[in-house]
């Protein structure tokens, strides 16, 4: 069965060109344009990994990362997650610090815009290829 | 030496105590030392056309305390500097308001003409129960100490205008405040919305190339490459505008702390390794340690080096070789970025600072802006920055030095810019005032 990813960004371009590519390469990609319609699609589908971008309206990437670590998502909470975002690494490790008072520890951190095969790459060091 | 006197007096003890409790002190003082029933000193204003009380003892602010109980030309006798004695207040012709006078129980009055250095500032008014006999010395005296009171008031009037200024200055630097935080919120805002669909666009543009390679052809895909390329540059822009904007409007003082210039040289030096190896080019250093701290920001003083060090990267071919060098000279410390690239020409050299200045205007390569951000960061630590072009040493390339003193330079307007509660306060201030 194919890897299934979930792809979290609020640029619809952004969207199509990643699920473009992604697809190319044999992978499964669900879409949400915002990290509610992430949450829920989370438990719709149990994607194989999480691609987040991190300023979305509604909720936002790092709402999405609290969330899941809520009990309610105790069973998705050990999904690999990779951030594909413009803002840059440090600054976001140190809001998630300020605001909970933990490190964030996610898969990966990609700063858009990302090469191609870099993401690739990374998609298959986290959970390999699209079987 | 009489004026002298007094205005020494006047200086300190307004200085010590100030002005409120000294003038309350001096007319209740004058009042216990002459035996009358009360003193009251009154200001001159609107240009001596106004009696306004300032403060009494021993007798109501309405009424005798007004300083409107003397005929006009009795009064303006006194302002121009005359003193005057009634002996009799319920029959002498000057006063006018008689009635005053007996209610307060007021027999006699002494009229003293309140002097500063420009001249008549007021009206000191002492009251006597009883007819009172003043001698020639205690006139003379009384006069004295009444033109310590108007030393004071000047002082006072000095002090009020002093504050009001510092009032309005500390209203407009909230004020300022206020919209630099807007703009540069306003700033971040917009670099986002221009940078987005920038970041969207090549992102599209690198997986079409990807996907369908085969099916193009050559010019094409580099036509396709050349637009990735493009959009790099623009992203480059939208970055530079926005840290020159931020550095422009002060966001920089904000970082500053004490920083070690050694650990700002190294981390700076590993970054440039990795710079300019995948271009084939060395990075050589001497560095004259031991380097002091400084109060900068580290951060900063690191993006300044590395952007003259991408500067040299660019124009040095591979196999090149690039200079850092760091000394302590006569309380600064001097970093110089040295290369053996194309050089800068003779004619461009003093414009290379200039914003959206390029070397060379038809590279693609390059905003135009690195120097000027170079030229700010420097500014903003008080230091200064040079380019030589040859490098005299070697008669090629090109050597960028910036030196930044290491004394702990704060102006008062940075100082200011950064502590968010600074009010004014200046000895004296009425407690119970408006902050």
């Amino acid at each position: 069965m194919a890897k299934k990813i979930l792809l979290a960004d609020d640029d619809p371009e952004v969207v199509d060109a990643t699920s473009m590519l992604l697809e190319d390469e044999g992978y499964e990609v669900i879409t949400a344009k915002d990290g509610a319609e992430a949450l829920e699609k989370i438990k719709e589908e149990n994607p194989d990994l999480l691609i987040l971008d991190l300023l979305m309206p509604h909720v936002d990437g790092f709402g999405v990362f609290k969330a899941l670590e809520d009990p309610a998502f105790a069973k998705w909470s050990k999904i690999p997650i990779i951030i594909l975002t413009s803002v840059r690494r440090e600054v976001s490790n140190r809001r998630y610090e300020l605001e909970t008072g933990r490190s964030m520890s996610y898969g990966a951190y990609l700063e858009k815009p990302a090469e191609p095969d870099e993401l690739l790459a990374t998609v298959s060091s986290l959970i390999g290829n699209a079987g | 030496m009489r004026d002298r006197i007094i205005h020494e007096i006047a200086r300190s003890v307004v200085a010590a105590g100030g002005v409120e409790n000294v003038i309350q002190a001096l007319v209740e003082a004058i009042t216990r030392g002459a035996e009358a029933k009360g003193c009251t000193l009154l200001t001159l204003k609107e240009g001596g056309r106004r009696l306004v009380h300032r403060v009494s003892y021993g007798v109501g602010k309405g009424g005798l305390g007004e300083g409107n109980i003397l005929a006009d030309h009795a009064l303006e006798h006194i302002l121009e500097g005359n003193p005057l004695f009634i002996w009799d207040m319920a029959s002498d012709p000057r006063v006018i308001r008689k009635e005053e006078a007996d209610r307060e129980g007021v027999a006699s009055m002494l009229f003293l003409p309140v002097r500063d250095s420009k001249g008549v500032n007021g009206l000191m008014q002492l009251y006597f129960s009883e007819g009172k006999k003043l001698g020639g010395e205690e006139l003379a005296f009384l006069d004295a100490l009444a033109e310590l009171g108007g030393f004071i008031l000047e002082k006072a009037e000095a002090q009020e205008l002093l504050l009001r200024d510092a009032e309005d200055a500390h209203r407009d630097l909230l004020q300022m405040r206020k919209e630099r935080r807007h703009f540069l919120s306003f700033l971040s805002m917009v670099t986002h919305d221009l940078k987005s669909p920038l970041v969207a666009v090549q992102g599209y543009l690198k997986v079409l190339l990807r996907k369908s390679a085969d099916c193009l052809d050559e010019r094409m895909i580099a036509g396709i490459r050349r637009s990735i390329q493009r959009l790099d540059a623009m992203m480059e822009l939208v970055s530079d505008l926005l840290e020159l904007s931020r550095l422009e409007s002060g966001q920089m003082l904000y970082e500053f702390k004490t920083v070690s210039w050694e650990e700002v040289l190294g981390a700076a030096v590993e970054m440039a390794h990795e710079l300019a190896e995948p271009k084939g080019i060395t990075v050589a250093t001497e560095i004259h340690r031991p380097l002091p701290e400084v109060f900068a920001s580290d951060i900063r003083l690191q993006q300044l080096i590395l952007n003259l060090v991408s500067n040299s990267v660019r124009f040095t071919p591979r196999g090149g070789r690039i200079t850092i060098r760091a000394r302590l000279e006569n309380d600064a410390v001097i970093v110089g970025v040295e290369d053996e690239g194309t050089g800068i020409e003779p004619e461009k050299l003093p414009h290379i600072f200039e914003e959206f200045y390029k070397g060379d205007p038809e590279s693609p390569e390059g905003t135009g802006l690195g120097l000027s951000i170079c030229k700010r960061i420097v500014d903003q630590h008080h230091g200064a920055i040079w380019a030589e072009s040859p490098v005299p040493e070697t008669k090629k390339g090109t050597r960028v030095t910036f030196s930044i003193p290491v004394g702990v330079i704060c102006r008062l307007e940075d100082k200011w810019l950064l502590e968010e509660n600074v009010s004014p306060s200046l000895p004296g201030k009425p407690k119970g005032g408006k902050e």
